[in-house]
């Protein structure tokens, strides 16, 4: 019987391997280079070296960047467009706005498909989804010839107000998929039926456009996976949380568009949950960006206001992950009026901090938290050595000595400058949201997160702040222990006082058949399925919706309004109780639950582990260095407490503990610091 | 009534207000560089909150379309930050705003007070947008304001949505609010509300939006009060002027490294339509003297009898918008704004004063930015810019009969166009304008749900990015039917009809804005021009209009021939016009397979025509050339980029004063950049 669960997290630069005894709980993880040019290749390398026997596997899952590169480098199959006659330039005209609004040098990127490549016919369905036009088939088919005769590899059938009505866009498939045998076809009524065309038809071209690309390696991966003697399904990450197999990824290929993004808010908020805090933040700091997200009561925030490429949207629910550019190699400067600024531009890996010495000049926060002792010279298990003398060297002549400072106030002035960066993105997604800090824990991973959590949890006043197992590894634990998960939904726009709870039921009754059905189509027993619903709601004449969990049966509107009201006071701070309710948009979330298992508790010892060596470190708190014990991560035991002032390193990152603080191994091996409310 | 009061409503010079304060470079930073750096972002990020709640809670589909602002302002009124992506229109006038409240309530400004303006007169840009201004207080010391500016859908007035273009004085178009308190000491001031909710079409909506503003500047009022309570009020309040210092330093800095000299240009709005037909001049000059710069509009056309009027806060607005797209990283503040200096005439068409109609300021205001990207053009030619297209408003109003309750409708639309050509890269197709690149296109779907309307065409314009070097981007056509309505009327706000989007360094014009309608059962349809009122429609009539294309940049026989086949084979282009505006001859291999070749030889020999007649062309008789439009034999891009001619784009008749300054403004500005009569080489081979 097999008893090996396996997640594996291609990134940009390493690719992750997290292995777990479903008996034991035990975990084990590996880290390998990434083969950009052919991820498979050092996903099985890696697999390889990790000594991992796929016969011995149960569930493999995975979380891949390969969709959200494919986007973003334009490698793409060639894709077409049709849409209804005068409507060729939905995508192009968007909603016409820029990312940037001052800088007229800076574009938005072109369409994923080309201009040439989006074709029109005759057809047109009204709001009420009236036919006023029907579809032209002879143009149908005419179309259908030209793009046979130009390869298309996939189609997107893009309609006005097909929302409301398919059959349009249904028939113009039908027609397709004859003269088009082979050729992946999604239509915009399928994927995400959803009024505003804009926001639809993009969603459909990312989904059509990333069909053959998802669905060839997902196929290529489950093959490779069945040589080697896997048994089960290859399960995906999607971007809203869940996983799906490699039948729906060919399907839903748009789902899989922020995969990479949303392994680490589900792993931090998992770590964070079994820990014993269901509210968590997590801060993944790398070396040139930090993910912000956050988790409520043991649900991570999902959102529907995403894209890869601004301009365009793409409405799957995804986990809401704010990444701002502060990382351990993000450049501090002063700029041309005398103010101290840090990032967001890094130094990268190439040359990356100046104490790489590769060449870089320009002071980072790696090397001021090198500078300041609280890094150690080695870097990545030894494998680098980190120039301490470079270092300063670029903090002295970068900010300190145009500030006229002495070099540790200047470097403790980069990290602080970089912490209030991080600390405003945080803010954006707990206090503007209305969550108050107060009520979370701060989980901080990614190679330089434990080395900022203490001060980013002080500066927001976060109680507790929990250091991972693994920090720099923490992603690929975020596919490991999820579930099979569908969102479904539509348009569904009714005053709330004159809907009948009735028609209400039987619209969330035939979402509820058609999600047991693309369930058991994965293989997921009856018994495992959890259905949620909820429905999105907004004051009659407001433009944006809220979403409000709703129970089956669906029996009582009033109750909904009142949680609306709720909702609506929590987030943006008042309610309007006389104001009349409109519902927009019915919800189901379909959850197949995987098998239950569990990481591995240690039994508590009380001790405290023996340092290693110490150094001189200089805290936030004093002004000159302290002697400061280092520990290795390995050494530390559940149970055991280590007091501050403290570094405790290991392969993929350090964490501190200033003066005064105490660091406490919990039963998963997380580090938990009680951060005293008191000021410094 | 004291005089001062008197005064005050009537609408005073803004412009008198405040002196440009000296530059204190010379003063030592008082906070040291982190606390300053954490205050400046989280001033900035008190703001961006304010954007995010707004957006989620207004009621007006304008402000959810994003046309709104937030700023912080300091005890003085003046910008301590406003948010990055607000609307460009209102930058450099929100501190106009809070002044104008300051100026009126000084000594009776309490904890708990919240108020009101909208007056154009005093600073603001129209009166749709409303300013709700919320002063913070820590304890009992006032420290500063927080601001949230939205445009309302109604604020009342002769038409629906307040945009009379028949009105030549203020009191056709709305409801002026001088500043007003309207939370007092906390207690809300219902009887103040209801009189202003009364004064428009739609209470209910304008109502919820003046509420969410207000709760939308508690948010940043928090944020504040959390950095007093961190940092001390000293500190913040220290931060409020430094951070103001900070972006006029880098400013002057940036001043100071460019070289001092003049350069200065024309634009016009289309014509005064309480005058005879001819151009409507806008000049400025610009001057860098040293670490500051002028910005001259001496010159310029006295106010003319249309709602295209801009008072002095939006061609402050308009200098400092443009501006700022030359030095796109800086941080918005006053800071920003105090190395700058305006002469404007008094009742010019840059400086209206009460009670001149100013609703339709926009015009006035895109033109002052097209005019500010040439000039900076000139002096950081590796940002230049063409001209844009010019934002246009349509507004169709009736009783909807599609329901049993027949409700009444207003559909209310704006277009995307074209932007202008730059260096080494064409315009932007279709993008939303220079007004507000924020200001989103509204969806379709959501269009004909709110009104009985069907959109049966809205593709971009293919030919319609005014040639050159680099094209300009190209602009949009949408074509609406009326379905089944009542009473219904068409009202257009729009301008370019004739002072079409212009190419800079020899790039040519774009093309005519404007609407023509499609009467049910006619076989022609009628041109009703770039600005037209209450026509009255009927069911199935249809409407079409065009927002133009940028304008191009550089010589468009030097364009690369490649560019222009790939142009082709995307129809941005047509074949036709590849052999006219560039001279490149274009044969078509597979149309299915959008094959093109060019043929290299023609090329050559065509382009060679063109450049030895070109100039000749721009001195043709004019009446002929309109006589030859008339027959059907050119068209009006013709018109507008070989010989220079504008007509009545419906009837053919030539419009001859606005053709001779058309034509001199087009020898001015592109023929004199082209070059010789040798063939570049890179271009013809």
């Amino acid at each position: 019987m097999p008893q090996m669960r396996v997640a594996v997290d291609i990134g940009g630069t390493f690719t992750d391997i997290c292995i777990l005894n479903e008996k034991s709980g035990d975990i084990r993880i590996h880290k390998i280079a990434s083969t950009p040019d052919d991820p498979i290749r050092g996903c099985l390398a890696g697999l390889g070296e990790a000594g991992v026997d796929l016969k011995e596997v149960s569930l493999f899952s995975h979380g891949t960047t390969v969709a959200t590169n494919a986007l973003i480098t334009r490698r793409l199959p060639r894709t077409a467009m049709i849409m209804t006659r005068g409507f060729r330039d939905v995508i192009e005209v968007r909603r016409g706005t820029k990312e940037d609004l001052w800088d007229t040098y800076k574009d938005v990127a072109p369409p994923y498909v080309r201009r040439r490549d989006r074709l029109t016919v005759s057809e047109r369905i009204d709001f009420q989804g009236k036919v006023l036009t029907p579809l032209d088939e002879n143009e149908a088919r005419e179309v259908a010839r030209v793009l046979r005769k130009r390869n298309v590899q996939a189609v997107a059938v893009c309609f006005i107000n097909s929302y409301i009505n398919g059959t349009h866009e249904r028939r113009m498939k039908e027609i397709l998929a004859e003269e088009l045998p082979g050729v992946e076809i999604s239509t915009s009524s399928e994927v995400l039926p959803e009024i505003f065309e804009h926001e639809r038809f993009s969603t459909t071209v990312v989904n059509a456009i990333l069909n053959p690309v998802a669905g060839r390696y997902a196929d290529r991966l489950a093959d490779d996976l069945k040589d080697r003697g896997y048994k089960s399904d290859l399960l995906l990450l999607h971007s809203g949380g869940g996983v799906v197999t490699g039948r729906t990824a060919r399907q839903f290929a748009g789902r899989l568009a922020g995969s990479g993004i949303a392994a680490g808010a589900i792993a931090s908020r998992y770590i964070a949950t079994e820990a014993g805090y269901p509210n968590s933040i997590g801060l993944d700091m790398g070396g040139t960006s930090t993910d912000v997200s956050l988790a409520w009561e043991g649900n991570n925030r999902v959102t529907k206001d995403w894209f890869i490429q601004y301009g365009y949207p793409i409405r799957f629910p995804s986990i809401e992950v704010l990444t701002i550019g502060a990382g351990g190699g993000s450049l501090a400067y002063i700029d041309e009026a005398g103010g101290l600024r840090n990032g967001p531009q890094s130094a990268g890996a190439d040359p990356g901090p100046a104490c790489y010495g590769r060449g870089g000049t320009v002071p980072t926060n790696t090397d001021a938290n090198l500078f300041l002792g609280r890094l150690g010279a080695g870097l990545v298990g030894g494998g680098l050595k980190l120039d301490r003398a470079l270092a300063e060297t670029a903090v002295r002549d970068g900010v300190a000595k145009p500030l006229k400072m002495d070099t540790a106030e200047a470097a403790k002035a980069i990290i602080s400058v970089a912490n209030a960066n991080m600390a405003a993105a945080v803010r954006l997604i707990s206090i503007s949201r209305g969550y108050d800090p107060r009520d979370f824990a701060l989980v901080a991973f990614g190679g330089a997160g434990p080395l900022h959590g203490v001060a980013l949890a002080r500066e927001l006043s976060i109680p507790t702040l929990i250091v991972p197992l693994n920090p720099g590894i923490t992603s690929a634990m975020g596919c490991l222990l999820v579930d099979i998960r569908h969102d479904l939904g539509f348009t569904y726009i009714a005053a709330a006082d004159e809907v009948d709870p009735k028609t209400v039921e039987s619209e969330f009754r035939k979402m509820e058949a058609e999600a047991r059905e693309r369930l058991e189509h994965e293989g997921v027993k009856p018994k495992n399925m959890v259905l949620t619903r909820s429905i999105d709601m907004m004051y009659r004449g407001q433009w944006r919706t809220l979403n409000v969990q709703v129970p089956a049966p669906f029996n009582s509107v009033k109750k909904a309004i009142e949680a609306f009201h709720a909702n609506h006071d929590r987030e943006y701070n008042f309610r309007r109780d006389d104001t009349p309710v409109d519902l927009f948009r019915l919800n189901l979330s379909a959850i197949g639950l995987s098998p239950k298992a569990e990481i591995a508790k240690q039994k508590p010892k009380r001790g405290t582990p023996k340092p290693v060596e110490k150094r001189a470190v200089v805290f936030d708190e004093k002004p000159k260095a302290l002697q400061t014990p280092v520990y290795n991560r390995r050494d530390l035991f559940a149970g055991a407490t280590i007091e501050g002032p403290a570094v405790i390193e290991q392969i993929d990152s350090t964490t501190l503990i200033p003066p005064g603080l105490v660091g406490k191994v919990d039963p998963w091996l997380n580090i938990i610091i009680e951060v005293s409310e008191a000021k410094r | 009534m004291s005089t001062k009061q008197a005064k005050a409503l009537k609408g005073t010079a803004v412009k008198a207000v405040r002196k440009p304060a000296k530059a204190s470079r010379a003063k030592v930073k008082s906070l040291d560089p982190v606390t300053f750096e954490v205050l400046k972002n989280s001033f900035i990020s008190a703001v961006d909150q304010m954007a995010e709640q707004i957006i989620r809670t207004c009621y007006s589909f304008v402000i959810y379309n994003r046309d709104f602002s937030s700023a912080l302002n300091d005890i003085n009124g003046d910008s301590i930050a406003q948010g990055n992506q607000d609307i460009s229109v209102h930058v450099g006038t929100l501190h106009y705003s809070c002044k104008a409240v300051i100026n009126a309530f000084k000594g009776d400004i309490n904890p708990g007070d919240v108020f009101i303006v909208n007056d154009p007169y005093a600073g603001g840009t129209h009166f749709n947008d409303v300013r709700v201004i919320r002063p913070i207080f820590v304890g009992k010391e006032l420290i500063g304001y927080a601001q949230s500016n939205g445009h309302w859908a109604d604020i009342g007035g002769s038409v629906p949505g307040s945009f009379d273009v028949q009105a030549k004085d203020m009191f056709k178009e709305g409801l002026r609010i001088t500043p007003t308190r309207i939370w007092d000491k906390g207690r809300f001031c219902e009887d103040v509300a209801r009189l202003i909710g009364a004064s428009t079409r739609d209470p209910e909506t304008v109502l919820g939006d003046m509420r969410a503003q207000a709760e939308a500047t508690r948010v940043a009022e928090r944020e504040i009060l959390r950095l007093v309570k961190k940092y001390g009020k000293d500190t913040v309040v220290a931060g409020f002027n430094e951070v103001q210092n900070y972006v006029e330093r880098a400013t002057r800095q940036r001043l100071r490294a460019l070289p001092n000299g003049s350069w200065e240009t024309t634009d016009y709005v289309d014509q005064d339509p309480a005058g005879s037909e001819g151009l409507i001049p806008i000049k400025v000059k610009l001057t860098i003297d040293n670490d500051q710069v002028i910005y001259d509009f001496s010159g310029s056309h006295p106010t003319i009898g249309t709602l295209y009027n801009s008072a002095f806060g939006t061609t402050f607005s308009g200098v400092v918008a443009g501006m700022k797209t030359f030095f796109p990283d800086l941080p918005l503040n006053s800071g920003f704004y105090r190395p700058i200096k305006i002469i404007a005439p008094e009742n010019s068409i840059v400086d209206a004063r009460w009670p001149v109609a100013v609703t339709g300021f926009l015009m006035v205001f895109e033109k002052i930015m097209a005019m500010i990207f040439e000039l900076w053009s000139n002096i950081m030619p590796e940002r230049s810019i063409a001209a844009a297209y010019q934002l246009e408003y349509l507004l169709t109003g009736g009783t909807d009969l599609r329901f049993k309750d027949k409700p009444y409708f207003m559909y209310y639309d704006w277009l995307p166009g074209g932007w202008g050509g730059r260096e080494g890269k064409d315009g932007c197709n279709s993008t939303c304008s220079p007004f507000g690149v924020g200001l989103m296109v509204q969806p379709i779907e959501g269009q004909e749900r709110l009104s009985p309307i069907l959109i049966v065409d809205n593709t971009l314009v293919t030919d319609s990015g005014g040639p050159g070097k680099w094209r300009g981007g190209v602009g949009i056509n949408k074509t609406s039917r009326l379905l089944k309505a009542h009473g219904t009327v068409l009202s257009y706000i729009c301008d370019r009809e004739r002072s079409i989007a212009f190419g800079i360094k020899g790039g040519l014009p774009s093309n005519p804005h404007g609407l023509w309608l499609n009467r049910k059962g006619e076989n022609q349809p009628n041109w009703l021009g770039a600005v037209f009122s209450d026509v009255p429609i009927n069911d199935g009539d249809e409407y079409a209009r065009v927002a133009g294309g940028g304008g191009g940049l550089g010589d468009p026989l030097e364009r690369d021939p490649k560019l222009v086949a790939d142009d082709v084979a995307d129809d941005y282009v047509s074949v036709e016009r590849a052999r006219i505006d560039y001279g490149v001859v274009i044969k078509v291999i597979d149309a299915d397979l959008c094959e093109y070749s060019i043929d290299w030889e023609a090329t050559k020999a065509e382009r060679a025509r063109i450049r030895s007649e070109r100039k000749k062309w721009l001195d043709e008789d004019a009446e002929r050339v309109a006589a030859r439009y008339r027959k059907g034999e050119l068209t009006a891009f013709d018109l507008v980029r070989r010989f220079g001619v504008i007509v009545d784009w419906g009837t053919g008749d030539l419009l001859p004063k606005t053709t001779a300054e058309f034509r001199r403004m087009m020898k001015r500005r592109t023929a004199a950049n082209w070059g010789g009569s040798a063939p570049s080489k890179q271009a013809a081979e």
